[in-house]
């Protein structure tokens, strides 16, 4: 009697446990981070932004309502993108402890956390109960932009990926369809290869020159061609490192035919694109001029009139193809995950729970879903939820098929080269992009940038930089699989 | 009613007698302008010769002594080398240009019209828009969507002409060269204007009489008596040149590649976007170390220092 007595005890003992557990589990990490907060009610914590729209987002609507529901003040600081890291290794040196949360590009994560100028958050996420929600990030933004050194430095908060942008009217136009057929001798469709997409931009410059459209335009400057080189490097099978000697192998055949390739479509495309850069492009594709584009997510956002209509984004020229635009992964099928944000804690930061927990709070499933939907502030889908959330695939009519194919560059997206001064590197390449567009030889152009990676290398440390890009390479969206 | 400012109230309190000191008090005085002038003076300028003989970097705060390092990295840094190139090839094409124009003007301008005061004011109008500003009209001036210039010559040649000013490399120069001249022409005009003004008119009217020609008169009696006053414009723009930055920032940033790094880019560049600290230290005192002996030859050469 005393067995089953005290058998039943602990059944019902387990089962109130279980109980009690899975009601505490119930409780989403944004309101778990909220009642946590509200122990500090009264404090400010400083957040490092991007200036400019992306900041509208702390400074109208995740600050304001975090203070309501926290009485925790936000104090938004913002820096223009190419100061966030000197601003952020500046704080970090001179240890003012000015900062308490930041946006950290994923690219800058081995120098911020090798520096020791972040704050590891793995303690904050079991602490916190932010484990379900974390795994639940899209995984190519969790498995590569979260960890250097294996452990989690920041939450991916920005689903930035290249999508090609394409309009439907022209590839399902028959007298285009015909016209292109006759041309080129096969069916016209959205390119799938490097190679189909020259065919098919300068087939469809010809036939459409006459209604001033031309069948692609990117953005040229060499800051955003930069990207496009990592991309389209790694789609082709290039690897940017031989991983046993560090020797760079940019200047392999296939960064050669990625140059000549690149420099080659400028002629299909309008004249002067080589000025173009991210407003140009946009403009261009708005208007109607450009059959085919690459960009961030935004631009299909807007294309699609999502938001233009607000103050904030009255520089954004009007759509003329609204209900017009496809959507598709770039040729070679492994779009760059250019750029994007990670939020991440200063380890200088004297509240690092209050800040950590703002950051879960923004990050979480609930608020980080209102927050990519806010038309202004270019932060762009990144958790599965967001990618099926009915509110969005209600925003406009094609908003399904924008959100497949950002589900689909989530599964198959490549990540910026992010080592040591990942930036010494990446200018070289900006050099050697505004080299080519100024007619310089493209084996030439690679032979010296290889040269002057292998002396950036040099001066890093060989061995240093090896294990860094290891640990890089290692990851799932480092080469194509 | 005058007030006593509370430090000099100390100061003659402090003194036994009471009365203010006849000797020490002017330092006293000038104490806080030369501290602070030290301060931000000369305080950066031992710590920059400090820093340039360590290691640091932005992630990499490495202040053990490393000798001449990078001092000898800079006779191998070809890029250095080149901007220097590039500045000095900016430097002798658009300060003579901006020299004989500013003249020419200034000439034009030396007798009266009506009208002069307006087309004094509207010439002078570039020199007053910020350097960074002027350098991104142009940008856009030469834009090839969007920009007047190319749409003009177009119209001229009678089709759609492409010209990338700030990508191809034959037209990059002249580019920067034409904002430049066109943002700093007026400041030699508005100087000279000022010197020819006072050129003493009896002497070149006394020369006209005795049959002497217009260059003859220039070279023997104008020249002479403006130089001081050119040979002082000559040296701040050469030395505004030597550092030229925001209009070359803003219509290439360099480029294409580093083609129109100057040597103020250059030091940018590797400051503050490759945070090469202690080199960029090692890059600054070369600059001055060379200033100096231009700037110094210069004006033993000019006569400036009688």
């Amino acid at each position: 009697m005393n067995l089953i007595k005290r058998l039943g005890l602990t059944a019902v003992g387990a089962l109130i446990a279980a109980t009690t557990v899975s009601a505490a589990w119930a409780e989403s990490a944004a309101d778990r981070a909220v009642k946590e907060a509200q122990k500090y009610k009264g404090q400010t914590i400083t957040i490092v932004w991007e200036a400019g729209l992306q900041s509208l987002d702390p400074l109208n609507f995740s600050g304001p309502l975090w203070e309501k529901l926290t009485g925790m003040k936000v104090k938004v600081v913002e820096v223009q993108t190419a100061e966030m890291f000197t601003k952020i290794m500046q704080e970090y040196r001179a240890g003012t402890g000015a900062y308490d949360a930041l946006n950290v590009m994923p690219s800058w994560m081995p120098d911020l956390a090798n520096a020791g100028a972040l704050e590891p958050l793995d303690a904050y996420v079991d602490k916190y109960g932010y484990k379900d929600e974390f795994q639940k990030i899209a995984p190519i933004y969790r498995d590569n932009w979260a960890k250097a050194n294996g452990k989690i430095y920041g939450l991916p908060d920005d689903g930035d990926v290249f999508i090609m942008y394409f309009r439907k009217d022209i590839f399902e136009d028959p007298k285009i369809k015909d016209a292109f057929k006759a041309k080129t001798g096969h069916d016209l469709s959205v390119p799938k290869t490097w190679k189909e997409f020259g065919e098919t931009g300068s087939a469809l410059t010809e036939i459409l020159k006459p209604q001033n459209v031309y069948g692609a335009a990117f953005f040229r400057q060499p800051p955003y061609t930069m990207f496009m080189f990592q991309e389209r490097f790694r789609n082709e099978g290039g690897k940017f490192f031989d991983a046993e000697t560090m020797k760079a192998t940019i200047n392999s055949d296939i960064g050669v035919k990625v140059l000549t390739d690149m420099r080659n479509e400028n002629k299909f495309m309008p004249p002067g694109v080589e000025q173009w850069g991210f407003v140009e492009n946009l403009a261009a594709f708005m208007a109607g001029q450009t059959a085919m584009t690459i960009s961030w997510p935004p631009y299909g956002r807007w294309a699609a009139g999502y938001g233009t209509d607000d103050k904030a984004l009255n520089w954004v020229p009007k759509s003329t193809v609204g209900g017009k635009v496809g959507y598709a992964l770039p040729p070679g099928g492994h779009p760059e995950l250019a750029a994007g944000f990670d939020l991440s804690i200063a380890s200088t930061s004297k509240n690092k729970d209050a800040a950590y927990l703002f950051i879960q709070w923004l990050n979480s499933e609930d608020i980080s879903l209102q927050r990519v939907k806010l038309p202004t502030t270019l932060r762009d889908p990144f958790r599965d939820s967001h990618y099926t959330d009915a509110g969005y695939l209600a925003l406009w009519p094609d908003a399904k098929d924008y959100l497949k194919t950002l589900k689909d560059a989530s599964l198959a997206g490549i990540f910026d080269l992010s080592v040591l001064q990942t930036d010494k590197y990446e200018e070289v390449l900006r050099q050697a992009i505004g080299k080519l567009w100024a007619g310089e030889d493209p084996k030439a152009i690679l032979d010296a940038a290889a040269g002057e990676w292998d002396g950036i290398t040099k001066k890093i440390g060989v061995d240093k930089q090896k294990a860094v890009y290891a640990d890089w390479a290692s990851k799932s969206g480092a080469y194509p699989k | 009613m005058t007030s006593a400012s509370p430090f000099v109230l100390s100061v003659i309190a402090r003194h036994p007698s009471g009365r203010m000191p006849d000797h020490n008090f002017r330092y006293w005085i000038i104490a806080p302008s030369v501290f602070l002038l030290l301060l931000i003076g000369l305080f950066p300028l031992i710590y920059s010769l400090v820093v340039s003989f360590q290691q640091i970097t932005m992630t990499d705060y490495d202040t053990s002594f490393a000798g001449l390092t990078n001092y000898a990295q800079l006779f191998d840094d070809a890029r250095l080398w080149q901007s220097i190139a590039h500045t000095l090839i900016i430097t002798i094409i658009a300060l003579p240009v901006e020299l004989v124009f500013g003249l020419a003007m200034a000439h034009l301008f030396l007798e009266r019209m009506p009208g002069r005061q307006i087309f004094i004011s509207l010439i002078v109008l570039p020199t007053v828009i910020s350097p960074v500003v002027a350098g991104a009209t142009w940008r856009l001036l030469f834009d090839q969507r969007y920009g007047p210039i190319n749409q003009v010559i177009g119209w001229f040649a009678g089709h759609e002409v492409v010209m990338l000013w700030n990508i191809t490399p034959h037209l990059v120069y002249p580019a920067i060269l034409i904002c430049e001249i066109w943002q700093w022409t007026p400041f030699m005009f508005l100087i000279l204007l000022a010197a020819l003004s006072n050129v003493d008119k009896s002497l070149t009217e006394a020369a006209e009489l005795d049959g002497a020609g217009f260059w003859r008169i220039f070279f023997k009696i104008v020249l002479p008596a403006i130089w001081p006053v050119m040979a002082i414009a000559i040296l701040i723009r050469g030395v505004d040149l030597f550092r030229i930055f925001d209009v070359i920032w803003a219509l290439t940033s360099g480029g294409p590649g580093t083609m129109t790094e100057t040597i103020s880019i250059y030091t940018y560049v590797q400051g503050f976007q490759q945070f090469e600290s202690s080199y960029t230290a090692a890059i600054a005192f070369l600059i001055v170390g060379l200033m100096s002996v231009i700037v110094i030859w210069a004006i033993r050469r000019m006569g400036l220092a009688k």
